[in-house]
Order: C-alpha cells, then structure tokens, then sequence
C-alpha cells in the first residue's frame, strides 16, 4: 500500500511516515500543496493523509483539484482545526475521513488501513485463499492453523496480492503500490520480496504453491495454478 | 416595556375622539340653532296674525277674534295663548285658551323688536312666548289721529320642538358613540398594519446569531422610514462580522498553534514506546526544540494578556537612540548581510523616554521580521529623527493592504501555513503591545512597495 502525506510541520511529518514505513506502507511525503498535488496525480496512491493550513496551496485547494480533476483516491484529512463546521467543509471538500491533531498514532494507522481496505472495494478484514488466512485487521498471517512470520513490507505485499486474489498483477503495480521514492527503480526488490514471501508461506513440503508467475505479465495469488 | 404600537394606538384614539366628539358638538349647536330661529320664525309669524286682528277706534283696542281664523287659541285642548296689554299692561284682551290664568310676565319689557324666552304655560307645559310692541291698524285714516301702542304676548307649546331636539341629540351622541367605536376598532388595526414591516424588520433581527452574521437586510423591500435603520444595522452587521470572523481566526490559529507542537510530541513519543529499537537520534533535539517552540508561545501570549489587562508596566528612562538602536542591530546585521540584503542606517542623536527592555524587545521584532521577510537583494532602511522617530522599512513587493491591515492581528502570516519556524505570529502584537505599554506608538504603512513601521511616543509625553 502506498501512501502519500501531505505535512509542513517537518518533526510531525517524519514521525508518520516512520510509523507508516515501519507499518509497512510505502510513504512519500510532500511539505506543501503543490508538491503534494504534483505528487498525488503523478502516481497512484492507495491514501493520501493531507493537512489542510500548507504553504503555496491549502490542503482543502489541493482536495478540490483532485477531485475536479476526478482523482478518486481516498484522503483523510489530518488538522487542526477542529469545529464542526471545519469538518462539515473538510468532507463536503471530498475528504473520506477527518482526524484532529493531536491524535493517537494508532488511531491514525487504523484509519488509514480502513481507507486502503475501502480502496479495494472490500470491508473485510479477513481474506481467506485456500488454507492461507489472512486478518488484516490483526495482522497476523496463517496457514492450515500456524502462524507465518512476515516483515512488514512482505505482509503489505501478500495483502495486496491477497486482496487482488486471481487478477495478475504486474512488477510496476506492485511497485506503484508498495514502494515509495526512496526505491531504486532498477533495482529487482519486488522479484526478492516476492521470492521471499512464496518462501515464508511455504510452511511445508506438502503445502501448495499460492503466487504463481506469469512470465512477462507479474504474478497471481489463487489457490490452483 | 414601552410599546410604539400601544403609544400610537392610544394617542391616536384619544385625539381623534377628541376631534370627533367637538365636530359634533359643533354641529349640534348649529342644527340647535337653526331649529330655534326657525321655530321663532314661526312663533312670530303666529303672533303677526294675531297682530293682524287687533284695530283701534277712537283710543280703544279691539280683537276681532275668531276661532277660524285662530283655531289653535280657542278654549279646550288648545296649544296656543296670547295676552294683549297696552303701555301700562292693563289686559286689552287675551285668549279664550287661557281661560281663568295669566301668561308669565316677560323678562325684560317689551320692544318693538321681538323677543322670545322660555316659560311654563298654564297647562303646565313647556312653552315658548314671543312679545312685542306694536301700533295697531286703526279705523280713523285722519292724518294727526293719536294712535297707541299696544303689547303682544303669544306663547305656544313646544312639546313637540323639544322632541326634535332630543332627537337631534340622541342622533349625534349615537353618532358619537358609532365614530367612538369605530376609532378604537379601526386605529389599532391600520398602525399593526401600518408597522408589519418594522415587525418584520424586527423578526429578521431575532433571526440573526453569531452563525449568521453574512446575512444583510434588504433596504428595497422596507419603506423609507425604516431604510436607514436596516443601514445602520446592516453596517453594524459588518462590523461585527469582521470581528468575529478576526476572533474565529484567532481561536483557529491558536488552536493551530498549540494542537502542531502537541501532535508532534505524541507521534515522537508513541514512535519511540512502538518501535524502540529503531529511536530515530533527532528525537531528543525535536523534543527540546518542541517545549522551547510552546514555551515561547506561551510566554508570548501570557505578555499580551497581560498588555491587554494593563498590567505590563514599563519603567521609562532617558534612551539615547542612536547608539541603543544600533546595540539591538548588531546581531541582526550579520543575518542580513548573509542573505545579500542592502542596509541603510541613519538614525539622529535623539533622546526619549523608554524601557530599555521593552524597547530593545520590540526593535529586535520589526529587525528580525524585516530581516527574515525582505525578499533577496531587497534593502532594509532604518531611521530615527532628531524628534525621536524612529522607522523602520524593508522591501515587500508581495504584500497587498488588505495583507497591512491585518499585519497586527495575532498568529496572522503571509502564508496560511504557520507550522514551525521562528515566527509565530505574535511579534508584531506582542510589539505594539509594549509601544502602548510604554505610551509611543507604532504604526505600519505601505509606501513605494515598503513596509514602514513608524515608532514614535505618543505627542503630550514627548520630550518628557
């Protein structure tokens, strides 16, 4: 899952995007309103977390732009202002959610795991495929009973698999989705991330191969090859 | 409660019943009046006929009655009386009517002119007399004949005119009581009619809350009366509406202000209880620099609650300004030089009254912001005169003077976005609020594409 934090106070914007990293989201961060609305039509974000007092171009401007320009991401809007009018305008804006500073970063992290559910058309938070159980909610991965042990950025990777479950997904959505700018485009991290999952849900010799390869295409989760 | 309405309404009845009941009044005296003289007309007349009747022959007075001609005199049920006398008011002759009984004396003696009073005739009736002096015809044509003059007395019953006038008054007290009726059913009526709009005016007034302050009455609709209240109030509407919308800024960047700070001191201690093998080393500084930010905040704000109280007292001294303004520059100038701005520094031996550390405090606000918002290669030109006024102006191309209106409203910037950095927003509050404190005054103006800030002390403590 990639997301996008739109932030000007610089000490507030590096704690979430570590807190999302360590999450195991992709993050890129923007200081003010038109890197962050340059940012936000120029790649294909699954959130975006937007302050709404930015330098150059209100938060609330940026949310208008995209939505105008019929950008349909979800974006949760994170201020100060706190009225009830301010959040009526911030929703009427286009926004999905709205959080007040200050804020729990649990609470911020669970919204924004509900916004990248919603961007994938499901409320569930329980995905199943054949004896793999994913909880999203938990977090916690297993299979035929026993928990797999992932990283954070394997877990992000198998969710979104999981939650694209029998489309091919190709090397660039992958990447699109799960990796911020701070990855080397060149580099093969999505083949050595997904060599490494099929590795981590393989618990046994017996259990049977779930992400298959499409040579040229990308790859699929599904039960059956 | 003092009711325009009720006011009105009761005025206006009172004077118009007033009006009202002296108009008919009015005219029943006069319709009183032409009755009387009409039916003195007719008395007279009456009394002519009988006139008509009484000869004189050789020094004496005859009637040549007749009941034909004079029915309503005869004897019984009759209405009519007439007494004739000569100049001594021996009885020449009177009326078969009256029987045994005498006709009152006239009030005063009588005249050729006639005159009428009321009396009681001897029936017990009410009745109405005429008298007169006359010259009756005579027989002997001889011109030198002696004739005398003879008195007439004719009464007649005015039951019948009295009935009139009842009626004529009952009429017009009816008429009375109708308009009476009609003037307290109609007037209040008409004035609430009459004042709908100022009701409605008034409800449209109750309307308004601090949530609707936008909203403006609309002058076409009311009448010209009420036009240039719905002006006033619609320009009381503005004012307040600037205010509030001032004080809603300032609770939102206050809020702003505090809420930033607060959000990053959570995120940086919940990352840290989180993750705590991965403590990012910046933590520990970003903390500091965080309590330091609120704290000037705080202190900040604290000052000018207490400027605002007047509890901030300043203790004057003689300043000189030359050398004090230079000492407060100095640390700045090393700032502008490193931002490639021009400096100009002219400012006149001059001595003024001063706290020392209020002014250092308030002169190291308008360097710092000049220094910080003087865009590249723009010039800041400090000056003082010999008066002590001193003025401080830097290039700022960017702003607009609806942008200088607001320079000295709290946590107000350029940018919206106010998160970090030196500048809270409260400096140039913070400094008017300690020129006040120490009686000069500070003022801004845009002139030639500079921002001018003139400090002077205020006229009457000039010069001490």
């Amino acid at each position: 899952m990639r997301i996008l934090l739109v932030e000007d106070s610089p000490r507030l914007s590096r704690n979430i995007a570590t807190a999302l990293r360590r999450t195991g989201y992709a993050v890129d961060a923007a200081a003010d309103g038109e890197e962050g609305l340059w940012l936000a039509e120029s790649h294909d974000y699954d959130a975006i977390i937007l302050d709404i007092m930015l330098p150059k171009r209100d938060g609330l401007e940026v949310l208008r732009t995209l939505r105008a320009r019929g950008r349909p991401v979800h974006v949760l809007l994170l201020t100060a202002r706190d009225t009830v009018a301010d959040r009526v305008t911030g929703l009427q804006a286009g926004a999905d959610d709205y959080l007040v500073k200050p804020f729990a970063l649990d609470e911020l992290l669970a919204r924004v795991q509900a916004l990248c559910r919603r961007a994938y058309g499901t409320k569930q938070t329980k995905l199943v495929i054949a004896d793999l159980e994913i909880d999203a909610s938990a977090r916690i991965v297993t299979r035929d009973g026993r928990p797999v042990e992932l990283t954070a950025r394997e877990y992000q990777l198998l969710e979104y698999l999981a939650r694209r479950r029998g489309e091919v997904v190709s090397r660039a959505e992958i990447e699109e989705h799960n990796y911020d700018g701070q990855v080397d485009p060149m580099s093969n991290v999505v083949d050595s991330a997904v060599c490494s999952l099929r590795k981590k849900i393989a618990i046994s010799d017996s259990s049977a191969p779930l992400i298959h390869t499409r040579r040229g295409l990308g790859y699929v989760l599904e039960a059956t090859a | 409660m003092k009711s325009l309405r009720r006011q009105l309404t009761r005025e206006l009845s009172g004077v118009l019943a007033v009006l009202f009941g002296l108009a008919l009044f009015g005219l029943y005296l006069v319709m009183y009046h032409k009755l009387t003289r009409s039916f003195d007309a007719a008395l007279e007349a009456r009394a002519l006929g009988v006139s008509a009747l009484v000869e004189q022959e050789n020094g004496r007075v005859e009637v040549d009655f007749s009941d034909k001609i004079l029915r309503g005199f005869a004897a019984g049920r009759a209405r009519h009386y007439f007494e004739l006398r000569d100049t001594r008011a021996a009885m020449i002759a009177r009326s078969p009517s009256l029987q045994e009984s005498f006709l009152p004396r006239p009030p005063v003696g009588a005249t050729e002119k006639a005159l009428y009073w009321n009396l009681t005739l001897p029936n017990g009736r009410a009745g109405r007399a005429v008298v007169f002096l006359f010259r009756p015809k005579s027989a002997d044509s001889r011109p030198g004949a002696v004739t005398m003059l003879a008195e007439l007395v004719v009464a007649v019953d005015r039951k019948n005119f009295d009935e009139t006038l009842g009626g004529l008054l009952a009429a017009v007290a009816g008429c009375g009581g109708l308009l009476l009726a009609a003037v307290f059913f109609v007037v209040p009526r008409v004035l609430r009619r009459g004042l709908v709009p100022l009701a409605q005016l008034g409800e449209l007034a109750a309307r308004i809350d601090a949530g609707s302050l936008a909203a403006r009455f609309s002058a076409e609709d009311l009448p010209a009366e009420l036009r240039p209240i719905a002006g006033r109030l619609n320009d009381l509407l503005a004012r307040l509406e600037t205010s509030f919308e001032r004080e809603r800024r300032f609770s939102a960047d206050l809020a702003h202000e505090l809420r930033t700070p607060l959000a990053e001191l959570r995120s940086l201690a919940e990352c840290a209880l989180k993750w705590p093998e991965a403590r990012d080393p910046e933590a520990d500084r970003d903390t500091l620099a965080i309590a330091v930010q609120m704290e000037t905040l705080v202190t900040r704000l604290l000052t000018l609650a207490r400027g605002e109280r007047g509890q901030l007292l300043a203790q004057c001294e003689a300043v000189a300004l030359a050398p004090f303004v230079a000492a407060v520059w100095r640390p700045f100038a090393a700032r502008a030089q490193a931002r490639g701005l021009r400096v100009e520094f002219a400012v006149a031996v001059a001595e003024a009254p001063a706290d020392p550390v209020l002014l250092r405090s308030l002169l190291a606000n308008l360097f710092d912001n000049a220094v910080d918002y003087t865009p590249p290669a723009g010039e800041i030109i400090i000056t003082g005169n010999a008066a002590g006024k001193l003025q401080v102006a830097n290039t700022a191309p960017d702003l607009t003077p609806e942008d200088v209106a607001k320079l000295f409203d709290r946590f107000w910037r350029k940018e919206a976005a106010r998160t970090g950095g030196e500048h809270a927003g409260l400096g140039l509050n913070l400094a008017r609020t300690f020129a006040t404190a120490m009686g000069w005054q500070l003022t801004v103006a845009r002139e030639c594409g500079r921002l001018v800030f003139t400090l002077a002390a205020e006229e009457k403590r000039n010069g001490f």
